[in-house]
């Protein structure tokens, strides 16, 4: 299940509340797996901190977006700046297909000049990654079906 | 759905956040350039948030980043030079130029740090994390401009590179 968010930046946003914004948005994703718990994100992001606040103020994330990649969930963060950010529409809910998850990976774009660190601030963190993201995920779940059964049974709980 | 929309109406908070936010980015790509260690990531928000409440208040001359060798001289420096006009202009960057630009920037020995400065115009407010400081002679360096690098409504940066 492919999806993508864009989050706005500056001059709507300092680079930190970019990061806390999409820390929000992955927790709230991911919370709703009885598998995966809020707490354990939040410290698992927590490392990317530094980074992620240098990768959004130098632009990086406009053209090279994170990707969370939690079991058939592929979710494309990135960022848009300048007017852009003042005029967007955003959707900040919870990603559908996170409800399902067992696991999870945030891919961290290897862009030069900061390809390096990104190796350095993943390595060892067991749900971060440098590298890039396994395309067998994305094929898998573009096969799958074509309905959400997330939103849809949301929908109708709504609707009951 | 939980939609956010924003008006267009362009303030000062805003050209302070957008220009503070270019310069800190640069100066990442910079230090991940020359291999020199940031800061953690609270001393980054303190010097954003300064250098961004300075911008509004039109009270920052210059921000200043000097590379700071183990042998103790400072080499390479950057200048972020501010110039403040009337509300006119949009928000722009060049970014994709300084990428470029990344060649001619040179390298800097293992262990090197980085110290940030900000000369002032007029009467500034005190911000956390900041105090009074004396930046290294630029003597003997050649000054290189790399033009604008951002531009905001009420003002605009450029960049200059001392080596």
């Amino acid at each position: 299940m492919q999806r993508r968010r864009t989050i706005a930046a500056a001059p709507r946003r300092t680079a930190t509340e970019v990061w806390a914004t999409i820390c929000s948005l992955i927790g709230d994703t991911l919370e709703r797996s009885s598998s995966i718990n809020r707490a354990h994100v939040d410290t698992a992001l927590a490392p990317l901190g530094q980074l992620a606040r240098m990768l959004i103020s130098a632009g990086h994330l406009e053209n090279h977006p994170l990707v969370l990649v939690a079991d058939d969930l592929w979710l494309e963060i990135s960022t848009a700046s300048g007017v852009e950010a003042l005029t967007m529409d955003e959707n900040l809910n919870p990603v559908p297909g996170g409800g399902t998850a067992t696991d999870w990976t945030l891919h961290v774009p290897q862009v030069e000049p900061m390809a390096k660190l990104a190796q350095a601030t993943a390595a060892g963190q067991a749900h971060l990654s440098a590298d890039e993201p396994v395309e067998q995920t994305q094929s898998s779940a573009s096969a799958a079906t074509g309905v959400d059964v997330e939103a849809l049974a949301a929908w109708a709980r709504e609707r009951a | 759905m939980s939609t956010s929309t924003w008006t267009t109406t362009y303030t000062y908070t805003h050209t302070a956040t957008y220009l503070s936010d270019v310069i800190m980015g640069t100066i990442a790509d910079v230090l991940a350039l020359l291999g020199i260690t940031p800061s953690d990531s609270n001393r980054w928000d303190e010097d954003q948030a300064a250098i961004a409440a300075w911008i509004e208040e039109q009270s920052l001359e210059m921000v200043v980043l000097e590379c700071r060798r183990p042998d103790g001289t400072a080499r390479p420096i950057f200048e972020f030079p501010i110039a403040y006009r009337a509300g006119e202009g949009q928000f722009e960057n060049s970014r994709a130029s300084m990428a470029r630009a990344h060649a001619k920037i040179s390298s800097v020995p293992s262990g090197s740090t980085y110290r940030l400065f900000c000369t002032f115009r007029m009467a500034r407010t005190p911000q956390p994390g900041w105090g009074p400081g004396t930046r290294a002679s630029t003597a003997g360096l050649r000054s290189t401009s790399f033009g604008s690098l951002a531009d905001a409504p009420h003002a605009s940066a450029d960049l200059r590179y001392l080596r």
